[in-house]
């Protein structure tokens, strides 16, 4: 989200939730609760709701034997209309039943839908929280992640803010990112190509992922729309010891090495902002982000895209660390590279499960004000040294 | 079937800290048919005429018209029976002595029915208590009716019995049926009688004069008839630790309903709202919540209708915290439109009561508050009725003198109409 300087419309809309399981890289997650479940449970073993696992696995064909990411089959809920359309999770704030109309019949607690608040994690070395925050209305930021099973092989982030000010901008995004990582997973180098040929050729499907986000983002944008939806696209392909990334806007891409080590976090994307912009005149961070117009971008993606075209860059790296892809939801909160790599050491505590950290770097910024969407993705990249 | 909707009416932006939400939430049914017509349960409809000796030989033939012509105006297939009140009440038909005092409207029953109000004599006083016990009695007797409904006239005070005797009568009666009820001429007692229609979900009106009564009985049958849908409860819920500040009809008369709440559930109250016809009512809901963190989002009510104990609408009243003011100083028109004509009552009451009480100053201020908030909410008919009472010399800033003669018919028609409000919108 950027600049937010009109009221919400008071008008609520339902958006599209983001389908967990029917996308062939998401993990599966209960229809209900949203809990991840194995593809051969029967029930939840969060929330006990009754799953439909295809037990007998259809024969994996020709395409999907050379699919790279491993498969996940869709689970179908008993009722599947009523799941997408009440949220059957009990109210966050208070644990009572949340009614058909979408608030906790005890407390009256607006529900979280599913779109408000989710999480992803394809493996065990990569996830993303995205949340709707404490002031906004809905979730206009989205995230989707995907990876190899095997940890620091290849882990795929994309991150789109929607700008609230335009219309449809939750459903937009969410569109960008999923149409961005399906082309950044297609996108296979192929041969055993230099570092220089394999760099350029991510930084191509980059470029190309990002036009694609914003084919999606104007497919959803009405045609008459006089606030067509927009959105900012950050990415970033780790492979390796190579991190390819890429942006439009002011979502950002972090490598944040574990501290103590030789190399240093560093902020990798660089925003299309107006504070950027004064950044290198000579403003200093601080005042450039939090002076006039702080938050306006000077480029992003929809209809009315000034130019869509990303800012890509690469970086290999050797120690242990995080790369992070963020919205400023977060980094609003955080913008130092350093600050960040701290709060990741502090909320972590050494660990290394990239979920519970992406939850707690969402929970710690709506702890200090949650003025925007949050969206947190990470991906562990943990080769050790020797190796 | 019957359709009921519900539309809410607020402004759901509360400013940082802010506790209270005010909404309007009009109820619309469509489809009603008519009383009895349903299969749920029949209909009973009792007609009470005052017989005292104070009714003199002009009022009660008039009555005697007026009752007949309530009688040819219930449809064949309705429970019925007609009641002559004075000190005592009577059973004047159906002549029974044992069983169900009430009988199925037929063309032998309406003639029967004639016969006997033709024999109606003035004579004894008054006791009103005595006749609600006796309908209410009545429609007992008759087990599976859904809908009862009672018209009652009267014309003068209740002297034949204490005030507590007719309120243990009401209280006794409330719930069991419905009554509206008229008063002949200038000699009853507006708060006496708006008591037991209140209590009973009816209205009050004064029929000034005496050939007036056939129109108006015929009229408050045929009305009564088409409310197809003998009885709904009106449900607000509020969250866990939210406090109800008051429950109020709104339109298309002001009656408060705070106090006549039910417990549905722990978190959700009913409020009897009779039967209903073809018609839109507006309630005003006012919830206490505990204020929330800026953005947060809340409901603060559900607001239902419920026929048989299935809710068949529902409205819902939103909290949202914000900071910025454009949003939070937004005063919702419908809320202030309500807001005012509830205070306007409320004066013209006062104003009366005063009046009655010799306190001039008092009335003059309350009418003139009155005459002014009138003015301000567009209602004309209030104001032309101030306008019988009270010299207006400012109606915007409520400037008035007490008229030295009053004709008590309009003084009267000022009080029991005090309730009636106009739509804010069309």
């Amino acid at each position: 989200m950027t600049t937010p300087l009109l009221p919400e419309p008071v008008t609520e809309s339902v958006p599209a939730p983001p389908e967990p399981g029917t996308d062939a890289t998401a993990a599966i997650r209960c229809p209900s609760c949203g809990s991840e479940v194995t593809p051969a449970a029967a029930f939840c073993e969060v929330c006990g709701t009754r799953l439909d696992p295809v037990s007998e696995a259809p024969e994996p064909d020709a395409e999907v034997l050379e699919a790279p990411i491993e498969l996940t089959r869709p689970v179908h809920a008993p009722e599947p209309a009523a799941a997408t359309a009440v949220p059957a999770r009990p109210c966050t704030s208070c644990g009572g039943v949340v009614g058909p109309d979408g608030y906790c019949e005890t407390c009256g607690t607006k529900a979280l839908s599913e779109r408000d608040h989710y999480t992803e994690q394809p493996a065990s070395w990569v996830a993303a929280c995205c949340d709707k925050g404490v002031r906004h209305h809905r979730n206009e930021d989205a995230a989707a992640v995907a990876a190899d099973p095997q940890p620091g092989s290849r882990a795929v982030l994309v991150v789109c803010d929607g700008v609230s000010t335009s219309a449809d901008s939750d459903v937009a995004s969410l569109a960008a990112v999923r149409a961005a990582r399906a082309v950044l997973l297609a996108a296979q180098p192929v041969g055993m190509g230099t570092l220089v040929s394999r760099t350029a050729a991510l930084a191509a499907a980059i470029q190309r992922a990002v036009e694609s986000a914003n084919e999606a983002v104007v497919a959803h944008t009405a045609p008459q729309s006089e606030n067509p939806a927009s959105c900012t696209f950050s990415a970033a392909v780790a492979i390796g010891d190579l991190i390819v990334f890429g942006n439009v806007g002011d979502s950002r891409t972090y490598w944040l090495p574990d501290p103590g080590g030789v190399e240093r976090a560093a902020q990798l994307s660089v925003d299309d902002s107006v504070a950027q912009a004064r950044m290198d005149m000579g403003v200093s961070r601080q005042e450039a982000e939090t002076g006039p117009q702080s938050h306006a971008i000077t480029n992003w993606l929809g209809k009315d895209s000034p130019d869509v075209k990303a800012q890509t860059g690469s970086i290999t790296v050797a120690d242990p660390g995080w790369l992070l892809v963020c919205s400023d939801g977060l980094w609003n909160y955080a913008s130092e590279a350093e600050a960040l790599q701290q709060l990741i050491h502090d909320l972590g505590g050494g660990g290394t499960d990239p979920l519970p950290i992406c939850e707690a770097l969402v929970a710690w910024a709506n702890k200090q004000g949650g003025k925007d969407n949050i969206t947190a993705a990470l991906a562990r990249l943990d080769r050790a040294p020797a190796a | 079937m019957a359709e009921f909707t519900a539309a809410v009416y607020q402004n759901e932006f509360l400013p940082d800290g802010g506790t209270d939400v005010s909404a309007i939430v009009t109820v619309t049914c469509a489809g009603a048919g008519s009383a009895g017509q349903r299969g749920a349960g029949e209909a009973g409809e009792i007609i009470i005429v005052d017989t005292s000796g104070s009714m003199g030989r002009t009022r009660l033939e008039a009555a005697k018209v007026a009752a007949a012509a309530a009688v040819d105006q219930i449809d064949d297939g309705t429970w019925f029976a007609v009641i002559a009140g004075a000190h005592q009440a009577y059973l004047a038909f159906p002549s029974v002595r044992a069983g169900a005092g009430m009988v199925k409207m037929d063309s032998g029953a309406r003639h029967g029915a004639h016969q006997a109000i033709r024999m109606f004599r003035a004579d004894g006083g008054t006791a009103m208590g005595t006749w609600l016990t006796l309908a209410g009695r009545l429609f007992d007797s008759v087990p599976f009716l859904a809908k009862k409904h009672a018209i009652l006239l009267t014309d003068g005070e209740n002297h034949n019995e204490t005030p507590e005797q007719l309120t243990n009568a009401i209280l006794g009666a409330t719930g069991k049926f419905q009554c509206d009820c008229r008063g002949v001429g200038v000699d009853w007692e507006v708060s006496e009688v708006r008591r037991i229609a209140q209590a009973l979900l009816g209205t009050v009106d004064i029929v000034p004069q005496p050939d007036q009564l056939q129109a108006e009985f015929a009229k408050l049958i045929s009305d009564s008839m088409s409310r197809g849908v003998a009885d709904a409860q009106l449900r607000v819920w509020a969250p866990q630790g939210a406090q109800v500040v008051f429950v109020r009809q709104v339109s298309p008369t002001v009656e408060d309903l705070t106090a006549r709440r039910v417990a549905v559930n722990p978190l959700t109250g009913g409020y009897p709202t009779g039967s209903w016809g073809d018609e839109s009512r507006d309630y005003h809901v006012n919830i206490r919540l505990s204020a929330k963190a800026l953005g947060q989002e809340q409901l603060a009510a559900r607001v239902q209708l419920a026929v048989g104990g299935e809710v068949v609408a529902q409205g819902l009243v939103k909290a949202r915290w914000s900071s910025d003011d454009a949003l939070t100083t937004r005063i919702n028109p419908e809320v202030a439109h309500y807001t005012g004509q509830t205070e306007l009552a409320e004066a013209i009451q006062d104003g009366l009561a005063a009046k009655a009480a010799g306190d001039a100053e008092t009335a003059t201020q309350k009418l003139g508050r009155a005459v002014q908030l009138a003015a301000a909410t567009g209602n004309d008919e209030a104001t032309s009725r101030l306008r019988k009472v009270v010299d207006i010399d400012n109606p915007e800033t409520g400037t008035v003198r007490l008229k030295r003669a009053v004709d008590r018919a309009d003084e009267m028609a000022l009080d029991t109409a005090s309730t009636k409000t106009t739509r804010v919108r069309g």
